[in-house]
């Protein structure tokens, strides 16, 4: 596993009580992982804070979270976005 | 509506609050409260930290006053309750006067809206005596006139409250992804006491992603024109009775069924019960009639407000699952239930009574596990 997936997996069991235990499934949706409006907030926060990003407003809307596998590929697109 | 006396097992500073709450409609409440207030055995500043957490002051405050128990309050207490009551009344004509400003605005450009929460209960429900304690100042519009009514805001010199937030990043992004509001909007103001005017534009009777929904374009329909107390000629556009019952009991429900209020300890309290109390005992002829079931019905909340008036009933003996006839709804499963996740509902058993009176609501747990809701 990269240090990005760590990571960005760490970020997620922080705030998801179901992701915990298990290994992550990308094609979950994060509502089953215990996600819920608040700790959507959360979780961008943190995925802000770790990863030193900023979701721009178009990027604040549930399809950027509706699964693991989607919120990474944000994650990844706007630290790409940063480099460049 | 009728109602018993509360009993008293939660101590008399609780019941006081109950009474009040409810709203005092006899001699034998207002001995009940007397007795309660004169009683050797209250704690002050139980009774007086209760008073603060459900936004009662001012209105314990009036009912010490009116009842003439100058000298049956430590002095220091009551010289406090008494400049508290002020205050709210010098804040309440501050809102009164910004709530014409912004209403005018918006109704010079045509954008249809409605005032809500406090400021129109203040004087229909609470007798303008300055005891409904509000925040902010609350309006409802359309979803299609956001932009629009951003601009006017900006213009009245209004920013986004993130400016002013403990952590704006935060808010920032709640208010994105649950656009049923505005974002929060504030004004600095150069008054004695006051430095910020806060309003809150809702534009949804309900919430983001809520699986039922009264149309906000069919509540704004026909408003009731609500005159302002100390303004000659001026009123201000508010619902009329049947979406104002709606609208205060799908609020209602939506902080007290959500978990992530009760989290944020920002969910209900004893006034905003004691709203729907008033509202329901001040227009009870149109809220009985069929009207108000048949647009329950065509839009799916029957349950959620029947959710609400079994707890309140449970809560304050009131009689409104039976008047407005809702025996049939909110099942004993919906009503021990709490939203956390949309589509997933977590049983909840403690009561709403002690709910209420708790003051660690949050650390309050669901006794069985998370399970898919209907």
């Amino acid at each position: 596993m990269d240090d990005i997936t760590t990571q960005f997996e760490e970020c997620l069991r922080r705030h998801l009580r179901s992701a915990k235990p298990n290994p992550i499934n990308y094609d979950v949706e994060l509502v089953q992982l215990g996600l819920d409006s608040m700790t959507a907030v959360a979780v961008l926060m943190d995925m802000e804070k770790t990863f030193g990003i900023r979701f721009p407003d178009d990027m604040l809307v549930e399809g950027t979270f509706r699964t693991a596998g989607r919120l990474k590929e944000a994650v990844q697109l706007l630290r790409e976005r940063q480099a460049s | 509506m009728t109602r018993s006396l509360p009993d008293q097992s939660l101590g008399p500073e609780w019941t006081i609050l109950e009474l009040l709450a409810r709203g005092i409609i006899d001699d034998s409440e207002v001995q009940m409260v007397r007795d309660l207030l004169t009683t050797d055995t209250l704690k002050w500043g139980e009774l007086l930290e209760q008073a603060l957490r459900h936004k009662m002051f001012p209105m314990l405050a009036h009912q010490i006053m009116s009842a003439s128990l100058r000298f049956d309050v430590p002095t220091n207490i009551y010289m406090h309750l008494e400049s508290a009551l002020e205050w709210n009344r010098w804040q309440i004509e501050v809102f009164r006067r910004e709530t014409v400003r912004v209403a005018q605005a918006l109704a010079d450009r045509g954008i249809p809206f409605v005032v809500t929460k406090g400021m129109a209960f203040e004087s229909t429900l609470y007798d303008s005596l300055g005891t409904r304690y509000m925040n902010d100042i609350d309006f409802m519009i359309t979803p299609r006139d956001r932009d629009k009514v951003m601009t006017v805001m900006q213009e009245l010199g209004f920013r986004p409250f993130v400016d002013w937030a403990k952590d704006a990043r935060r808010e920032e992004i709640s208010s994105r992804l649950n656009p049923d509001h505005l974002p929060k909007l504030a004004r600095e103001i150069d008054q004695p006491g006051i430095r910020l005017i806060d309003i809150d534009i809702a534009n949804s009777l309900t919430w983001t992603k809520s699986p039922f929904d009264v149309p906000v374009e069919e509540a704004l329909e026909n408003p009731v024109a609500q005159p302002i107390p100390g303004m000659s000629g001026v009123s201000i556009p508010c619902f009329r009775p049947i979406y104002q019952f709606l609208f205060t009991v799908l609020h209602l429900f939506r902080e007290a069924w959500l978990q992530k209020f009760v989290e944020s300890g920002t969910d209900v309290g004893l006034m905003k019960f004691g709203d729907v109390i008033r509202l329901i005992d001040r227009n009870q002829n149109k809220l009985t009639d069929s009207e108000l079931l048949r647009i329950m019905q065509t839009h799916g909340v029957t349950d959620a407000v029947a959710w609400v008036l079994r707890h309140m009933d449970e809560t304050f003996h009131t009689h409104a699952v039976e008047l407005l006839a809702l025996e049939k709804h909110g099942n004993e499963k919906l009503l021990r239930s709490q939203m956390r996740s949309p589509g997933y509902v977590n049983a909840w058993s403690e009561s709403m009574r002690g709910r209420l009176q708790s003051k660690s609501r949050g650390s309050v747990q669901p006794v069985a596990p998370a399970h898919r809701g209907s």
